[in-house]
């Protein structure tokens, strides 16, 4: 019975023969993934291999030339702005900062998302704005300014913005790229215990090792295409890692930790 | 939060004062308290009754109407283009307005009652060329391309109107009121022609505040939130362009209000909250504009000064005085 009521739950997000173009230039040439509610699924792969522009078009913010995209079981073109930010919250790289901000102020903005034109804020958005703040621990500086904050802070930050749109779905655009060893550890726990309490994440991972240990599963992308799909310790196999990054390295874990061993200067 | 309640209560303070002011002060001085029962229908009637109604009413009306114009569609300019230099000249507007000003001066002198039309569909075109550029082909509605097209347009029709002035000198003198920017004492021709123009700016501006907030966290952080970044610039651009060019129409050129007055009330309210930044600017615009014509019509009585550069001449050194301290 179980079994039957998994298979049946529609996916959280599906994308079929994805193409995208750029001013005219493909970036995404053949991209096909589907994410399961609950699960958390890191896209790696090369610099330029098209995996934040298929990301932003799973998202809605890039027009794919080609292919399928359904949210929900939606078709993504069915779907209004506003309802598409009901169903997923995407995390930017890095903001900007604008001056005279206030971190209560931009998870405020993350949940006018949910508010009819002109409308305003009820009790339940200001609970929204809370809970958003508390879950991703801001709240502690909840009153200061954005631009006095570390980019550690500011990650957490962009993270309660979506966090207050309260969609099912979180996607982070390499979230942890420009942050040092202990703002990465601190985000990436954050991102692992979003997905225990039952938020689908999907993240743009440089760090083999880092998507190794959170991530359910992984999509590798290379020139614009999937080229394999699987839990990480399956598919980040030495042979994919020289295929597709072009390097000799393999991945280890143990009591879970991760870490990449790299032949830096080739093979002794 | 109490910060910014002070803010607006310090303008609207002074917005008051500077509206009694403008209708009390000038060649006859008519005593407050008397121009407030002339508002209010009570006062006897004679020549101040006369004078405050018919004279100084419409022009302390245009005043308040034509500051909170420009210092909204400045903070809504800054906040879209994400650019603390915008203001209406950077969509092309006061090119255009200035452009189709001293045609009707130099043309049409015998329908200068045309200025203000020639004003506003000069204003509104160059601003509808600039979308028309910015807002097609590739990186549609980007802030670079926007800017780009703005200052382009923004030079086409100056060189316009300096050629038009060359090629006139002897109608210098009468566009040169238009151009420094001014008030004048007409009635209320001027706004029966415009109202609808600063109407539609106000509706179009009440519902981007929010958006505007949006786009302040970024364009990709606005997308998340189901918003169209490109979409929401050019409806600010758009609600920006009927601002100012119904403005212009009216006062002439006074871009700098728009330019400074939304710098001044951040500063003040030490946020870019747009839900604070909007108001306080209309309100802080009005204010600047009805106390800086009221001394601008004053301090060389009966000669008037055109407020544009009086308030300019008055306002660069405060401005400069707060970047000071708050930058």
């Amino acid at each position: 019975m179980e079994a039957a009521a998994q298979i049946s739950a529609p996916l959280a997000l599906e994308a079929y023969d994805v193409q995208v173009k750029i001013g005219g230039t493909p970036i995404v040439h053949d991209a096909s993934f589907q994410v399961r509610p609950g699960e958390l699924v890191a896209v790696v792969g090369p610099n330029g291999a098209g995996k934040s522009t298929l990301v932003r078009s799973v998202c809605g913010m890039q027009r794919p030339s080609a292919g399928a995209i359904a949210w929900l079981g939606t078709e993504i073109g069915a779907l209004s702005g506003r309802e598409l930010a009901r169903l997923r919250a995407f995390v930017p790289q890095r903001m900007p900062v604008p001056a005279g901000v206030t971190v209560r102020e931009a998870v405020t903005i993350g949940r006018s998302s949910q508010l009819r034109m002109l409308g305003r804020m009820t009790r339940a958005d200001r609970d929204a704005i809370e809970r958003a703040m508390a879950r991703a621990e801001v709240g502690r500086f909840a009153e200061r300014a954005l631009t006095t904050l570390s980019g550690g802070e500011l990650q957490r930050v962009q993270i309660a913005i979506g966090l207050a749109q309260e969609a099912p779905v979180l996607i982070a655009d390499e979230p942890t790229s420009q942050l040092d060893l202990g703002a990465t550890v601190e985000v990436a726990a954050l991102l692992r215990n979003l997905t225990a309490e039952g938020l689908t994440v999907l993240l743009v991972v440089h760090d083999l090792a880092l998507a190794a240990a959170i991530a359910d599963t992984v999509i590798v992308v290379s020139k614009g295409r999937t080229v394999a799909t699987g839990p990480p310790r399956e598919v980040l196999t030495p042979e994919l890692l020289a295929e597709v990054w072009h390097a000799d390295a393999w991945l280890s874990e143990r009591d879970g930790r991760t870490a990449l061993h790299v032949a830096w200067l080739g093979q002794r | 939060m109490t910060r910014r309640l002070i803010v607006l209560a310090t303008l609207v303070a002074l917005l008051i004062a500077a509206a009694i002011a403008e209708l009390a002060l000038g060649a006859v001085k008519v005593p407050p308290g008397e121009v407030l029962d002339i508002l209010f229908g009570s006062g006897k009637a004679g020549p101040n009754h006369q004078i405050v109604e018919s004279l100084r009413l419409p022009r302390t009306v245009e005043a308040l109407v034509v500051g909170a114009a420009l210092g909204v569609a400045g903070a809504i300019l800054q906040g879209a283009l994400a650019n603390p230099l915008a203001s209406p000249d950077v969509i092309g507007v006061t090119g255009g307005s200035g452009f189709g000003a001293i045609l009707i001066i130099v043309l049409f002198p015998e329908k200068i009652a045309l200025l203000p039309i020639g004003a506003l569909f000069f204003g509104l075109l160059a601003a509808a060329l600039v979308f028309a550029f910015a807002w097609t082909g590739r990186n549609r509605g980007a802030i670079a391309k926007v800017v780009l097209a703005g200052i382009a347009m923004l030079s086409l029709f100056t060189a316009g109107t300096t050629g038009l002035l060359a090629a006139f000198p002897e109608k210098a003198p009468s566009a040169i009121f238009f151009l420094a920017g001014g008030l004048t004492s007409s009635g209320w021709e001027n706004l029966e022609t415009t109202w609808p123009y600063f109407l539609v700016g106000a509706i179009l501006v009440a519902f981007l505040i929010r958006p505007l907030d949006r786009l302040a966290l970024g364009d990709d952080v606005a997308a998340s939130l189901g918003s169209r970044p490109q979409l929401i610039r050019l409806g600010a651009a758009v609600a920006a362009a009927f601002l100012a060019a119904a403005s212009a129409a009216i006062a002439g050129l006074l871009a700098f209000l728009g330019l400074v007055v939304p710098h001044v009330v951040r500063m003040a309210g030490k946020t870019s909250s747009q839900t604070f930044v909007v108001p306080a600017s209309a309100l802080g615009g009005a204010a600047l504009l009805a106390g800086a014509d009221t001394l601008a019509r004053t301090v060389r009585s009966p000669v008037e000064l055109p407020v544009g550069p009086f308030m300019v001449i008055l306002g660069v050194p405060v401005f400069l005085w707060l970047l000071r301290r708050a930058l």
